[in-house]
């Protein structure tokens, strides 16, 4: 018998003992220092872009870029992809990952990056690719060096420069180069810079700029938009190339003159038997607005928006004739595909180039090139502009909500471009009226009535609310009502308006126990329906300014019955406070022993504001927030 | 003829049965479920989980222990997505132990369109890691994971590791609805089983006879003679003991507040081979008593021979005691230069890795290194100091004596006044102020003639939070004040660790956040670096929504901030022990000043709660003199382990103490 068992005894001493792997190399994340760690999800080790600008009609960008990512929320900061068509093609792109200690773990060839089209729903004709790094970590820290070579014949658009691209995110070391033929007028403008860059090289043919260990910025709640924050250098040439045509431009009338002629010329022709069914839709109409009413809601019948990723899909927008066969576009194939149906019937239209987006962002006046991420339509009307987002199925005609208002914008007319200023929805006009009853009885139970209309920019939160599915809708109401427990929801109506763009909210809800009862006394808030939520929080130290994007008006009228049997030991006394961030004020009225009505309004004003101001406006949010909070005191008869 | 019908219809019977808990069955039924239906707040479950251990002579090797687990995993919320991610902890070996793991079937299921649509898992989805010198990792992640998926995976671990074999678990955070477990173990081997957890399986026990075929080899002849070899084979005849585990519907474990380990408490077998019953051979026992397993550790070259090395430090540690007299200082001079001289690597075990020498030398070790050096150099010094094992709060507590029962090691003293514990890992641990990890019931001491003995490791000396604050509420009912907060032991360790590497300024703002937006000035602390003495916080604070006006009266939480107004307990019942680690008290005093213009109405009066069997006491005291009224309040847990025997009892003090805490003084406009 020779059975061999393993002596496993001794081998118990080797599960309890360790030892640390480490391989030295540029490449470890442990010599990453403290302070480019301290709030940090990610380090940016080293950003290198080199673009060359050989010819008029050539680019050439190579980046290298090490990105050391410490946790989820620094994946973003990899951005290991681009952007490329059949004319801009991408020749090399390259990722590799580093463990902690510097050693190579995986190396990502170019077949092996996700190849997908850039138009989402992969079914749809467009040349517009994307290629992206699709990694799924296996540890934290890890690196990735990412190294890629695109080239274009589009240089009209140069990328900005713009070392600090987030935030929870430390730059240690960011390079740009450009060269540049001496003879195509090459430009550039600063924006928001900071000692930690230095212009290394300008010359006639080159600009270089280092930045050197920017440390991670903590988001800030209500801060301005981070272009308005964060160094970053804008760069074009006077002489250009795009899509195909050269151009040639030293001002925004040049630049937009040349976009309308080369660039969007013939791409409006429409088939006959479109035009004459639009020419029979509109009919003997002959204000053009109404006209265009009419157009703007066959389109939005007609068609459906693609997302293409930002930037990109070209700058020629699809022919407005594919859009009419096929239905679909991205919002430059929408918008002119509108403006060539309001043609068929003489209402002019201009397209509009801008950065879409809640927080706003000018187009810069002051840089003459090729900008923005979105396009809507501008129709003339006495002087001014009625914009139209063409992307979407349901917005009212002319309205631009919160992704489009009261911003710097390109209108490329034929005679030339021109920057305006989108719609500015006034303090004043994004109201929310709120009228209703309720009741509380003996026991404290609720029972109330309410209409709510919402009109400006309140406008664009609520409209949605009759597409929420019966939880959603649940979850947002109960949230809207958070101070109310126990809120049970009785029944809700809605009425769209989208002449007036005006929303309403019919809605009937009860709660027990909304009054607190004890002992011979009840205690309850007056303002059941509309009390300020939103809780500024602290800040020790701020340092972005305090950006208040819209303001707003809210107006309450609520008629309070009380239970018989009490009688009012205590009303809360009116109060009004006026100071730069808005006013406040409620008003309350004693009817008779049972019946009451509570008044209130409060104007919250839009501006911009300095880092310490932040503080008082915080306080101000406070002082609003315990009147909201405000209670009546009965006592049983 | 007869037979084989027979047969056949049996493993037919067998297949029907079963078909349900095969992998590739999944059902439309499973994947359109929204929620579990016991549990509708589980975030995925398992839907069945089937293991199976076997042992596999292998000629020239030896036994193998073959474990085999299928299961299907449903997904119900985004939060249970790490479920379709599955790791394997094993020994990649080198010399004489060798594992691998295989996994194999893994398919992830989705309902589209009311169809089932599978996805496979690809390589790219697994991935091999090394942990550190002797275990990897072999994890999987499925593909195409959605809210509502079914995942399906089995692995395959052969080891030749007989001595233990692997946990098995019924039991997890999320519902298990289905387990089977099958062990085949010849009759060589002798396991002692434990069940773990509250809940105890269904038991079945079969023997039958089986066999297998040896080969031996053997050559006769020698020198110039033809050699000729003869190869006989045996047949070797043995009993196996089939025993069948099944259980259902096993609850998800949920974490409760202050439980030690959960894992102690979850449902699970633990087995280790006892002895081995070789035929011809003696029988040999494996598993042994606590001492036998301290000797061997004791007599191994990564510890004994370790913790007899002096000499590398020889010299350095004369400068360190020169001129101590006292044990005291020994102890803390000994204690803060191995603190301040070798770097924890954050590595566990209970034996050196690089040796204690090369730890000194290069300023960094394990546990092992930095602790034994620690007792080697108190002994130098002249003290009665030793090694204690233990396991960390994180290891478990283990129930049988064996070698991984232990993951750590740390030091005592002898001294008159009883064992002072030390451990030199963590900068903010003072003498018998244990790193949290430590706390963890029982250790075993050593001695230099190898025997042992059992110490306790849970504090006894309560750890104090002193809370003292003198504030003023003004007509408008904001309210300012100073406060100063001492916390001594345990919780000076814990608020150290805390607040290391926090920017005052982040700390700060966080603090003000937490508590009712109080704004915070003059903040100071004192002794942050000075580990021996109570951490003191010092500022002054005003804070505008401490205190609530209604009417011409005045409502205040005394406690503002420090009010407790959750019970932590709130399960009706509980199973498991109430670990606090350590016993405390916490205190407040605290000054108030009323308003001119305002009178007290009503203020919580003076009141005690004491609990059975000295377990803690909660006082609160209450008087005014003047304007100021005063208060003094405590909350003590004397014993570091409440039995949930006590569950009740302690659930109805808290709530007792809520009630008062949060008791309103009310003051009046005159």
């Amino acid at each position: 018998m020779n059975y061999k068992i393993t002596r496993f005894v001794s081998l118990f001493f080797l599960f309890t003992t360790t030892f640390i792997f480490a391989q030295k190399s540029d490449y470890s994340a442990l010599i990453v220092s403290d302070s480019l760690k301290e709030n940090a999800d990610a380090v940016v080790r080293l950003n290198q872009i080199d673009i060359v600008i050989a010819s008029q009609r050539s680019m050439n960008i190579k980046t290298k870029r090490v990105v050391t990512v410490f946790n989820e929320n620094g994946l973003d900061a990899i951005d290991a992809n681009e952007n490329y068509d059949k004319s801009s093609p991408v020749k090399n792109i390259l990722a590799t990952v580093y463990d902690a200690f510097g050693k190579e773990i995986k190396k990502v060839k170019r077949a092996d990056f996700k190849d997908v089209s850039a138009v989402s729903g992969s079914t749809l004709f467009s040349n517009n690719r994307y290629i992206y790094l699709d990694y799924t970590p296996i540890q934290y820290p890890f690196t990735v060096v990412f190294e890629s070579e695109t080239e274009t014949s589009n240089t009209a658009f140069i990328p900005q420069w713009m070392p600090l691209r987030d935030y929870a995110v430390s730059i240690e070391k960011s390079i740009l180069n450009v060269s540049f033929p001496s003879n195509l007028g090459f430009k550039y403008k600063e924006f928001n810079f900071s000692n930690s860059i230095k212009k290394t090289i300008y010359s006639p043919t080159q600009l270089s700029y280092t930045a050197t260990k920017i440390l991670a910025q903590k988001e800030e709640v209500a801060s301005p938009s981070i272009s308005n924050l964060f160094p970053r250098v804008m760069m074009g040439l006077e002489l250009f190339h795009l899509e195909g045509v050269d151009g040639n431009a030293k001002t925004w009338v040049e630049f937009g003159k040349w976009y309308n002629e080369k660039i969007l010329q013939g791409t409006t022709d429409l088939p006959e038997e479109t035009k004459l069914k639009i020419k029979a839709l509109v009919g003997t109409e002959t204000d053009p607005i109404k006209k265009a009413q009419i157009i703007y809601k066959y389109v939005q019948g007609k068609s459906r928006y693609v997302s293409i990723q930002v930037g990109i899909g070209g700058w020629k927008p699809m022919l407005a004739g594919d859009v009419d066969r096929l239905g679909y576009g991205d919002c430059k194939a929408l918008s002119n595909y509108t403006k060539a149906l309001l043609n068929v019937v003489d209402v002019p239209a201009y397209d509009v180039v801008l950065y879409g987006g809640s927080r706003k962002r000018n187009i810069e006046s002051e840089f003459v090139s090729m900008q923005g991420n979105h396009m809507i339509l501008a129709i003339p009307v006495d002087n001014k502009y009625v914009f139209l987002e063409c992307t979407s199925q349901v917005d009212p005609f002319g309205y631009q909500g919160t992704f489009t208002d009261d911003r710097d914008v390109l209108v490329i007319k034929p005679e030339g471009g021109e920057i305006v200023r989108t719609k500015i929805y006034e303090d004043v006009s994004n109201t929310q009226v709120s009228k209703g009853a309720y009741s509380i009885d003996e026991n404290g139970d609720f029972s109330g009535k309410i209409g709510i209309v919402s009109e400006g920019t309140q406008y664009n939160q609520k409209f949605n609310n009759e597409k929420l599915s019966p939880t959603e809708m649940e979850k947002f109401y109960k949230d809207y009502w958070s101070t109310i427990n126990n809120l049970k929801i009785k029944k809700i109506t809605f009425k769209n308006d989208s002449d007036k763009i005006s929303f309403t909210e019919n809605a009937e809800i009860s709660a027990v126990n909304y009054g607190n009862v004890a002992a011979n006394k009840m205690m309850f808030a007056l303002n059941a329906y509309n009390p300020l939520k939103e809780s500024v929080k602290r800040i020790r130290n701020r340092k972005n300014p305090l950006e208040i994007q819209r303001g707003s008006i809210d107006i309450d009228e609520i008629e309070i019955a009380l239970p018989v049997n009490f009688l009012i030991e205590f009303l809360p006394q009116d109060v009004e406070i006026k100071g730069k961030f808005g006013e406040y004020k409620t008003e309350i009225i004693k009817k008779d022993n049972n019946n009451i009505v509570y008044k209130r309004k409060f104007l919250l004003k839009k501006g911009l504001y300095t880092n310490k101001e932040y503080d008082d406006f915080r306080l101000f949010m406070e002082q609003i927030s315990r009147n909201d909070n405000a209670k009546i005191i009965l006592t049983k008869s | 003829m007869k037979k084989l019908t027979y047969l056949l219809l049996i493993l037919f019977c067998l297949n029907a049965n079963a078909q349900e808990f095969k992998l590739g069955k999944v059902s439309i039924a499973e994947l359109e479920q929204k929620k579990h239906p016991k549990d509708t707040a589980a975030v995925a479950a398992i839907l069945f989980k089937k293991g199976e251990v076997k042992f596999q002579y292998i000629q020239g090797e030896g036994f193998k222990v073959i474990t085999e687990v299928a299961m299907r995993i449903k997904i119900y919320k985004k939060e249970g997505y790490d479920w379709a991610n599955y790791a394997i902890r094993f020994l990649p070996g080198t010399g004489s132990i060798k594992e691998n793991v295989l996994y194999s079937d893994a398919v992830t299921y989705n309902l589209v369109d009311g169809k089932i649509e599978k996805t496979k898992l690809k390589s790219e989805g697994e991935f091999e890691e090394k942990m550190d010198r002797y275990w990897s990792r072999k994890k999987i992640t499925m593909p195409n994971v959605k809210e509502g998926s079914v995942v399906e995976f089995s692995y395959r671990i052969t080891s030749n590791r007989i001595g233990t074999l692997r946990e098995f678990y019924f039991q997890n955070d999320i519902p298990v609805d289905y387990v089977e477990y099958k062990t085949y173990v010849p009759e060589y081997f002798i396991y002692n089983s434990k069940m773990k957890g509250f809940i105890t399986p269904q038991i079945n026990i079969e023997k039958s006879p089986k066999s297998f075929v040896i080969t031996s080899k053997e050559r006769t002849g020698s020198g110039f003679n033809t050699t000729t070899t003869n190869f006989s084979t045996d047949k070797i005849e043995y009993i196996e003991t089939k025993t069948t585990y099944i259980t259902k519907d096993m609850p998800s474990m949920k974490e409760e507040a202050f439980v030690n380990n959960i894992d102690n408490y979850t449902t699970s077998l633990v087995q280790e081979l006892s002895m081995t019953k070789y035929p011809n051979e003696p029988l040999k026992p494996y598993s042994t008593d606590w001492d036998a397993v301290v000797k061997t550790i004791y007599d191994n070259d990564d510890f004994g021979a370790e913790l007899n090395k002096t000499g590398y430090f020889e010299n350095d540690l004369k400068a360190v005691v020169a001129g101590l007299t006292t044990q005291d200082e020994i102890v803390s001079a000994v204690l803060n230069y191995v603190k301040s001289t070798v770097k924890w690597n954050e590595y566990y075990g209970y034996s050196c890795n690089d040796g204690v020498k090369k730890a000194y030398k290069d300023k960094s070790g394990n546990v092992a290194e930095i602790n034994l050096m620690l007792t080697a150099m108190l002994r130098s010094a002249g003290l009665k100091a030793n090694p204690v094992l233990i396991s960390t709060r994180a290891n478990g507590i283990s129930i049988f004596p064996n070698h991984s029962a232990f993951n750590y090691v740390i030091a005592a003293v002898e001294s008159n006044e009883g064992l002072i514990l030390l451990d030199a890992t963590s900068k903010f641990s003072t003498p018998n102020v244990l790193p949290f990890r430590d706390l963890n019931w029982m250790g075993r001491l050593i001695r230099k003639d190898g025997t042992s003995e059992e110490v306790d490791l849970m504090p006894k000396k309560a750890s104090n939070n002193s809370v003292t604050m003198v504030y003023s509420v003004d007509a408008s009912g904001k309210i300012t004040g100073k406060l100063r907060y001492l916390r001594t032991d345990h919780n000076a360790m814990r608020f150290r660790s805390e607040i290391e590497n926090v920017k005052e300024e982040d700390y700060l703002e966080k603090l003000e956040n937490e508590n009712e937006k109080i704004e915070i000035a003059d903040y100071k602390r004192a002794n942050e670096k000075d580990v021996k003495m109570p951490i003191v916080e010092t500022c002054s604070f005003t804070g505008a929504n401490l205190c609530e006006i209604i009417g011409e009266k005045m409502y205040i939480n005394p406690l503002l901030f420090f009010t407790k107004e959750q019970n932590p307990f709130k399960q009706e019942v509980r199973e498991f022990p109430i670990d606090y680690g350590f016993p405390f008290k916490d205190s407040y005093t605290i000054n108030i000043s009323i308003p001119s213009g305002y009178m007290i109405e009503t203020l919580p009066k003076s009141t005690a709660l004491n609990m059975e069997g000295n377990i803690g006491a909660f006082k609160f005291i209450s008087q005014t003199t003047d304007n100021i009224i005063q208060l003094s309040i405590s909350h003590q847990i004397n014993t570091p382990i409440v039995s949930a025997d006590y569950y009740s009892m302690l659930k109805d003090y808290y709530q007792g103490m809520i009630a008062k805490e949060t008791e309103k003084i009310v003051l009046k406009r005159i």
